[in-house]
């Protein structure tokens, strides 16, 4: 994210989920020119993990020239705990369908903002990637 | 209400269970019989507890030895989503947060999946908002807690009053309540106790698992059980809760450690 004049303002939402033994980097660049007084950018970083042996990193990377600007940066784990599927399990939704609502929970704030039959298939596609992941 | 000739809705002989490498249940004998509420109580460690998340599938627990039989299916053998699907209900003491998942969607899969195994046709979404408005009646909740996440910044008597929620929406026939009472003041009492009596009906059967007599004063059960390690020691009708309250669990380690010397084994340490 680039910011070349002033006043200027960003939002980025990265949702990332691992499972198996994959590691998932996010490496990301908010950088603020020097002319842009009052910029502001908030980024926001979330990882799930799937499982014990999958891993996130985070590289946020920002440079900035101009004092007066605000860049912000969160970032936050989730795991997908053997406590929350057993809780879903015993209201009779099966382990796969318990992933994926917990998966499309996590990445709604992203899907809510695409088209909505991009959404659907976007969902769908999560839904089959990850089909086998858990257990 | 006790009728010698209800059937027979769950069955559970000489239940063995440990978790990681730690023997819990040594033998538990339960029937229960349709129309019927059952409390169990018991310390701490009694394993009361594991008997609930037993009997509902938890991975964490493996049997080592007996049976159970649900309306004279082996329970055992299933998957935990086929036993809630055929009417096993476990209301958890601690019922965990699910970020980012709808309560409402959440109710409304779970309802489905019940209901298709019961062979009537899936709610869309507008016949279940319907729904679960009129069942919201039951625990006196408020909608908004619909479009929340499941149990995400719930109280704890919110947290309980969902679990209801889900009781009177899947309508089970084997209601497992693991110490629904913990945690919760009078008013959240009343209305969970007054949910579990609105859904008990000749047709179903309450377990309550407590360890307080306060709850059973809402909740008459028609039996109350006693475990102690592992174990239930004695089974009695409401006045035994009336007796435990009074004399506390001291008696009941007592009569364990009577019964293991005349057995001719050594006292056995009662967690």
């Amino acid at each position: 994210m680039i910011h070349v004049g002033p006043r200027t303002r960003s939002t980025i939402v990265s949702k990332g989920i691992s499972a198996g033994r994959s590691a998932n980097s996010y490496r990301g660049l908010v950088q603020i020119g020097p002319k842009a007084v009052g910029a502001r950018n908030y980024s926001q970083c979330d990882s799930m993990l799937i499982g014990d042996r999958a891993a996130a990193n985070t590289y946020p990377y920002i440079r900035s020239q101009q004092p007066q600007a605000a860049v912000e940066h969160e970032a936050s784990t989730c795991r997908i705990s053997e406590d929350q599927l057993f809780y879903l399990q015993s209201r009779g939704i099966g382990l796969e369908e318990a992933v994926s609502m917990m998966v499309s929970g996590f990445c709604r704030d992203v899907f809510n903002q695409l088209p909505m039959e991009f959404a659907a298939e976007a969902d769908k596609l999560l839904a089959l990637k990850l089909e086998g992941s858990v257990g | 209400m006790i009728r010698s000739d209800a059937p027979v809705l769950l069955e559970i002989r000489d239940l063995q269970a440990r978790v990681e490498d730690k023997a819990i249940l040594k033998g538990v004998n339960l029937t229960v019989r349709a129309g019927e509420i059952h409390a169990v109580m018991g310390r701490n460690g009694s394993g009361k507890s594991t008997l609930s998340k037993v009997l509902a599938g938890h991975p964490a627990y493996t049997v080592t030895g007996g049976s159970v039989t649900y309306r004279g299916e082996n329970l055992l053998d299933m998957e935990p989503e086929r036993r809630a699907r055929i009417g096993v209900f476990l209301g958890f003491q601690y019922p965990v947060e699910i970020p980012g998942v709808s309560n409402l969607e959440f109710l409304r899969v779970a309802t489905n999946a019940r209901r298709a195994e019961q062979g009537d046709e899936e709610l869309d979404t507008f016949a279940f908002e319907d729904l679960v408005r009129e069942r919201l009646q039951v625990v006196q909740m408020d909608p908004a807690f619909l479009d929340r996440s499941v149990n995400e910044g719930f109280s704890g008597g919110e947290k309980k009053r969902n679990e209801i929620l889900q009781m009177a929406l899947l309508e089970p026939l084997v209601a497992i309540l693991d110490e629904t009472d913990s945690g919760l003041d009078i008013d959240a009492l009343r209305i969970v106790a007054g949910g579990v009596n609105q859904l008990a009906s000749p047709d179903n059967a309450t377990l309550l698992i407590t360890h307080y007599q306060r709850l059973l004063d809402a909740i008459t059960p028609d039996y109350v059980h006693v475990m102690a390690a592992g174990r239930i020691l004695r089974t009695g009708g409401k006045e035994l809760a009336l007796e435990l309250e009074q004399r506390g669990y001291d008696w009941v380690d007592e009569e364990l450690a009577a019964l293991e010397a005349a057995a001719g084994r050594q006292p056995a340490e009662v967690a």
